[in-house]
Formats: C-alpha cells, sequence, structure tokens
C-alpha cells in the first residue's frame, strides 16, 4: 500500500512536470489535500465554505472530480469556491482520483447541523419535485445520476441552487446532470423558496 | 454575610494582585495602557508538578512565542504544526522550498545563496515594534535596516505623464514646491494672516521656504533635490525641468509616494539578516523536539479540567491530552475541526473573513536596478501587481531576488490566475517600469496566500467596512474569541488583534493569553 502512495506521489509529480530533482531532496506531499478545506474526516467547513465529503456516493464524487479536472464546472468567474476547487482538481491524476475517493470512503458520514431558517412545511411542497431524482427522504438515485442530499452542509445546497440558477453552474452543454438541475433550479423563483426547500431536506434522513 | 479573611486566603489575594501587577504589564505592552515602557517581560510563574501539560495548536510566531515562555517557566509543551515548516505567515523562500498552494505546487530553484531569498509573508520590523525587537534580542536573531522607501525608485500609472515612469524624488520634489508655493501665496491673505502673531507667520513663511525649496518671491521653480539633469560633481550641475503640477494630479499612484511609508512601514525599519525566518529558526532552536510536524489537528474537545487534542500524524491519528490549550489556526480553518466551543464563540470564528494578499518573486539575472540607481526600495504600480521591491541585501552581487508583485489583498486577482497567466501578468506591468524586465527575470515564485495549505488566507480581517473601521458589534466577537473557554482554551495569533499582519500584534496576543493564564495559576497556586 505505501509503495503504491509513493507511485501515484512520483506519478502525480512527473505528470505535473515538477520531477525536476530527486524527490527524496524534496519535502512532497501527495494529493490529499481534502481535508485542509473540508475539514476533519471530510465532515465539510462553513468557514471557507467547502461542503461535507463524508458519506457522499462514490461515483457522484468521482463525477464531480472530473467535471472539475475537464472544466465542466468552477469556470464561471462568479462561482468563487468552484474556482478554487477546480484549479485542485487539475492537478489531479486519474490514480490521485482513485486514492481520493477511497480515502473519502473511509470517513465516517454525520448529517451535518443546521445553519439556516426557513419554512420546511413550505418547502415539503416544493421538494415534490426534487424528490422525483433526489428521492422522498433525500438519498439520492445512482440510477439517475442523483446524488444524496440529506444530510449535506444546508449553506452549501442554498449556494448550489443559487449557482445553478444563475447559471453559474450547469450552463455547459457538456454537463447534461448540471445542465438538467439547471433548468430545475429554475422553479425555485425566489430566494425564500430556496431556504424554505433546503430546510425541508434538512429534515431528511437519507433512510439511514 | 461578611466574612473574615483567613491568613491562607489573605496570602492567594496578594499572589492575585502580583498576578494582576504581571498583566498590566502585558497590557502595557498590548497598548491598552500608556506607552512609554520596554516591551513586557513576561515572568510567568512555574505551574508546578500538575496543570503544567500545554498543547501548541500552530506554529505561528504567536503559537512559538507562546510555547516558548511556558517553556521557560516549566510548562510541558507541544507544539503541533499541520505542514511540512514552522512559522505560518512569517516564510522565506529560497533555494528548494516547497510552496505549498492547493492546486499550484511549486519548488524554489532560486540560485542557492544565503542573499537569494524573499520574505513571502511578513517582511519588515518597525522600530516600535518593542515586542518582535525583544524577542529577536533575546534569542540572538540578527538586523539589519530595510529599505522600503526609496527616493530614485518608480512610480509607474498609465494616467499619470502618459504612462512614463516618474521617480519618486521627481514627484515629491514638485508636489512639496507647489503645494508650498500655493500657501506661501495665500500667507500674504488676513485670514490665513490672523490666528498667527507677525513672527509665528514669518516662522511658518519660512518653513514653508523649506518644505517647498522655493525660490525668490516664494515661487517653485524646480528643485535641485531631485538630483541634477547632468553635471554636479566636476562641473555645475543642471536643474532637472520643473514639471507641471497639473500633470502630477492625475492617477492615484503617486499618492502612495505620499503617504505608503508613513506609520508603520516608515522608517526606521529592519529585517533578520538571511531572511524572516531567522526568527522562527531562533524560537525553534529552543523548543527542540517540542514541534512536531505535519500533524493535522483533527478535534479540540475542552473538558472540565484540560483540553483533549486528536492529530493525524504519519497516517495514524493520535490524542494529546493538555491542561491548557493555546490556539493560532486560523479560525475559518477551525471551523471545519472537530470541536466543542460555545456557540457565541462559534460564531465569531464564523464572522473573521479570510485575507486575500498575494506576492510573487523572481531571480533577476542581474541586478539591474542598481545600474538604474535604485538599491533596494519599492516601486508603486497603478495595477494589479502594485509593487515592485529591490533587494538591498546582497548589493552589488551577481544576482538578486526581486519581488515582482505585492497585492495587498484588494481581490483575488491572480490568485484565480493559473501559474502561467500570474506570471504574464507580472512581467507585462513590470516592463512598464524596466523596459526588458522579461528577460531579465527567470524562476518565478507566486504566493497566494488564500490558497496556501493549511492557512487558506492571510490575515484576518475583522471589519466589514474599511473606511469606518470596526462596529461595536464586531469589537463585541473580537473581545468573545480573546476570551478564554473554560480558562483552559486560547485563541492567538495576529487575527486575535486589531492590527493583523503584524508579528507584533500576533506576540501580543500570545502575551495577553499568558498573562490571562498566569493570572489564575498564581490565585490558586499561592
Amino acid at each position: 500500500m505505501k509503495s503504491c502512495r509513493l507511485l501515484i506521489i512520483t506519478l502525480g509529480l512527473l505528470l505535473s512536470g515538477l520531477g525536476i530533482a530527486a524527490e527524496s531532496e524534496r519535502q512532497a506531499y501527495d494529493d490529499r489535500y481534502c481535508t485542509t478545506c473540508h475539514g476533519t474526516d471530510g465532515k465539510g467547513n462553513e468557514g471557507v465554505q467547502a461542503p461535507r465529503l463524508a458519506g457522499m456516493e462514490q461515483w457522484y464524487l468521482e463525477r464531480q472530480l472530473n467535471n472539475f479536472r475537464a472544466g465542466l464546472r468552477g469556470v464561471h468567474p462568479q462561482d468563487i469556491e468552484g474556482i478554487a476547487m477546480r484549479d485542485m482538481a487539475t492537478q489531479l491524476s486519474d490514480d490521485s482520483i482513485a486514492d481520493i475517493i477511497a480515502w473519502v470512503a473511509s470517513w465516517k458520514y454525520v448529517a451535518a447541523e443546521e445553519t439556516i431558517e426557513g419554512n420546511a412545511n413550505a418547502g415539503r411542497q416544493l421538494y415534490a419535485t426534487c424528490a422525483t431524482c433526489h428521492g422522498n427522504d433525500g438519498e439520492g438515485n445512482a440510477a439517475l445520476g442523483a446524488p444524496a442530499l440529506a444530510g449535506q452542509n444546508d449553506w452549501y445546497l442554498v449556494t448550489q441552487l443559487k449557482n445553478f440558477k444563475a447559471g453559474y453552474r450547469g450552463n455547459l452543454p457538456e454537463d447534461g446532470y448540471g445542465q438538467q438541475m439547471r433548468l430545475m433550479a429554475q422553479t425555485l423563483v425566489d430566494e425564500q423558496r430556496i431556504l424554505n426547500v433546503v430546510s425541508y431536506i434538512n429534515t431528511l434522513t437519507g433512510d439511514r | 454575610m461578611a466574612e473574615f479573611v483567613s491568613r491562607r486566603e489573605f496570602l492567594n489575594l496578594l499572589a492575585a494582585t502580583g498576578g494582576t501587577a504581571a498583566a498590566l504589564k502585558a497590557g502595557a505592552a498590548l497598548g491598552l495602557l500608556p506607552g512609554g515602557v520596554a516591551a513586557a517581560a513576561l515572568d510567568l510563574v512555574n505551574p508546578g508538578t500538575a496543570g503544567r501539560r500545554v498543547a501548541i495548536l500552530g506554529s505561528g510566531i504567536s503559537g512559538l512565542t507562546a510555547a516558548y515562555e511556558l517553556g521557560k517557566a516549566g510548562y510541558d509543551c507541544t507544539v503541533l504544526e499541520a505542514s511540512h515548516r514552522a512559522g505560518g505567515r512569517i516564510f522565506t523562500v529560497r533555494h528548494g522550498d516547497l510552496i505549498d498552494e492547493i492546486g499550484n505546487r511549486q519548488y524554489c530553484e532560486f540560485e542557492d545563496e544565503p542573499h537569494m531569498y524573499f520574505n513571502a509573508g511578513a517582511a519588515r520590523i518597525p522600530s516600535t515594534h518593542r515586542n518582535l525587537l525583544h524577542y529577536c534580542k533575546e534569542l540572538g536573531v540578527e538586523l539589519e535596516v530595510f529599505v522600503g522607501e526609496n527616493n530614485n525608485a518608480y512610480l509607474q500609472d498609465d494616467s499619470l505623464l502618459d504612462g512614463k515612469p516618474i521617480r519618486s524624488n521627481d514627484y515629491k520634489t514638485n508636489v512639496r514646491g507647489f503645494l508650498a508655493e500655493m500657501l506661501a501665496k495665500s500667507m500674504s491673505s488676513e485670514e490665513i494672516d490672523q490666528p498667527f502673531t507677525e513672527t509665528e507667520a514669518e516662522q511658518l513663511l519660512g518653513m514653508l521656504r523649506e518644505f517647498g525649496d522655493l525660490s525668490e518671491g516664494d515661487l517653485y521653480r524646480g528643485s535641485l533635490r531631485t538630483g541634477y539633469a547632468s553635471g554636479g560633481f566636476l562641473t555645475h550641475g543642471v536643474q532637472k525641468d520643473m514639471l507641471a503640477f497639473r500633470d502630477l494630479l492625475t492617477g492615484r499612484v503617486g499618492r502612495n509616494a505620499l503617504a505608503g511609508f508613513e506609520g508603520d512601514y516608515g522608517p526606521m525599519l529592519m529585517q533578520p539578516t538571511g531572511g524572516m525566518d531567522k526568527i522562527i529558526a531562533g524560537y525553534t532552536r529552543v523548543l527542540g523536539n517540542r514541534m512536531n510536524y505535519r500533524a493535522m489537528v483533527t478535534a479540540v474537545q475542552i473538558t472540565e479540567d484540560g483540553v483533549d487534542v486528536a492529530y493525524d500524524q504519519d497516517g495514524v491519528r493520535h490524542t494529546l491530552q493538555a491542561d491548557y490549550c493555546f490556539n493560532c489556526i486560523p479560525t475559518h480553518l477551525m471551523v471545519g475541526i472537530e470541536h466543542n466551543f460555545p456557540a457565541d464563540y462559534v460564531k465569531a470564528m464564523k464572522y473573521v473573513q479570510r485575507g486575500r494578499a498575494y506576492k510573487a518573486a523572481f531571480q533577476a539575472r542581474e541586478r539591474f536596478w542598481e545600474k538604474d540607481d535604485i538599491y533596494g526600495g519599492i516601486s508603486w504600480m497603478n495595477n494589479r501587481s502594485a509593487q515592485i521591491w529591490y533587494p538591498f541585501h546582497g548589493i552589488h552581487k551577481a544576482r538578486g531576488v526581486v519581488l515582482g508583485a505585492y497585492d495587498y489583498g484588494g481581490g483575488m486577482n491572480h490568485t484565480e490566475m493559473n501559474q502561467a497567466e500570474r506570471i504574464e501578468s507580472h512581467l507585462q506591468d513590470g516592463e512598464k517600469i524596466h523596459p526588458n524586465y522579461r528577460n531579465l527575470v527567470e524562476k518565478p515564485i507566486t504566493i497566494a496566500w488564500h490558497r496556501m495549505n493549511h492557512m487558506l488566507g492571510c490575515s484576518a480581517r475583522w471589519s466589514r467596512n474599511f473606511r469606518t473601521g470596526w462596529t461595536h458589534d464586531e469589537e463585541a466577537l473580537y473581545r468573545t474569541l480573546q476570551a478564554p473557554v473554560n480558562g483552559r482554551h486560547y485563541f492567538i495569533g495576529d487575527q486575535i488583534s486589531m492590527h493583523s499582519a503584524w508579528q507584533e500584534s500576533a506576540i501580543m496576543s500570545a502575551q495577553w493569553a499568558l498573562a490571562n493564564l498566569d493570572e489564575r495559576v498564581r490565585a490558586k497556586s499561592a
């Protein structure tokens, strides 16, 4: 395992054009940077607006990392945190992505704390549309490519709904799922409705 | 109900008073009391056998100061540092160093020479930062003079003199001359004369003539203070042409020549010989194996009688039980680390915004600034790179490291560019002052503090409004975060000061916390 990690590190450095001198002389890091931004065991960090990763579906994580790396996400100038994530992701090799996904899978899912105030009852009706793909309990649906929503940081869901709505995310034709989500976000016509639907999502347990 | 004070309690009170005195002494250094006293020499009491374990989270200069002082007093300190190096934003970049920016890892390729470095974070020590100077002295850190203001450095602004760079000296001398002439002319009016006696008015006029180097008739006709257009040594010096005042009014960059080297930025400044991190090396030499690197804190739990800290090192999760904890981890990172802090504390942690300062530097193939009569100092530009710093260390050596950009935090301009875009931006900006700049510099290094691993920000921003300053609410949040939790956990660092971005503030925040702890330890142990 250790030699595998070393191989990944060496490969990563070579690929990124940094393999200039003998690596042993240098204080090399691997690509496991995630927790600096995403918090202890990937539980999310509101302080730098980085969402919870722990418990995130591996297929969804892989798709998003690939999207960031390919420039399908984090390219709009208004997507401030997305830009930071994209700059990180462009450095990742396929092996690094595989390593990160395995690492994230080792973290225990813990539902994020509630930080927003909205009308969950009003949000319940709005959520009916979301439930078609994301499931009645916010558990997600891999077959439809829809990630779980339950337990995710509410401030992050609010930001992403706003980003989808404004076209900061899901604006590129190659990002089919994002485009679909962008369309659905239009049904939330104002900020209050966004807060309401996310407040309702806060009540869901995702079948856990 | 009135109670008799026992002899024992009386002694406790005395001890507590002693602690208060110590706190007051530190208070003076913290600027809470009138100054005029030397730097506070903390005299912490030995805690005895119980209650002496301290966890220091982060090895910024506040954490190191805390560990150093506590160690001297007999505490048992453990410093946990997440990155591979100590010092936080006190970071000197030289040959072989890793710049651990998330998404843009770099290694420094500067020549391996003692003068080939730049200070990527803290870079100046003002003469009035007594506490920092105190530690430099105590730790044997050799200091040299820092050149900030240089009359021969340039000002460049596309809207000033058609973008042609102007020497700071030419700008200042002409502006002073014109201002002095205008004031001197108005001196004759009775309104201005009125508040002064005849003698005072005469003295003021004399002052203005000196200030602006006025000619006969109190007119400004140019000045030899700008240096000679030609001659001056073996032949008579020829005075430079006077500039048109109207032409100097445009653009903002000139004002930096008038205001950019005042207060904390004014002479006389210092720096450690060989790099700012010599201060850090001074601390870590003393602290030795108390230092733990690549030890990333994952949890801070305050218990009834201490603080439990968890951290990851070498792929293993460790725990550290301490009686006290001094924490200089940036508050915005601490939000994402497991903790059981009270709600008002967390609210304050979330309020603080991350600084966005950015620097970049090049190795210069030759010291081209010296051929242009520039030996150190700072040129100002009205563009995103903002400043060029010329090294004054290594004068007349073959090469030097020139700072090609210092954006002190107006925006994310360069941070959001990739490395190639950043470098091209600095080259384009710099060649407006130095025409051949592009070919004179190489081996670029960029430092986007907002992206640096284990930091994700430059100095903390408390006030949302730079012009109006701190609100009462902001002050209350600040006091909340400064106060210890359960008497066990202290936040420290320049983030817990009203003057962030200075080492002095970081040290004084640590001293405040140490004095606060010491007062209670004295009261308890007496």
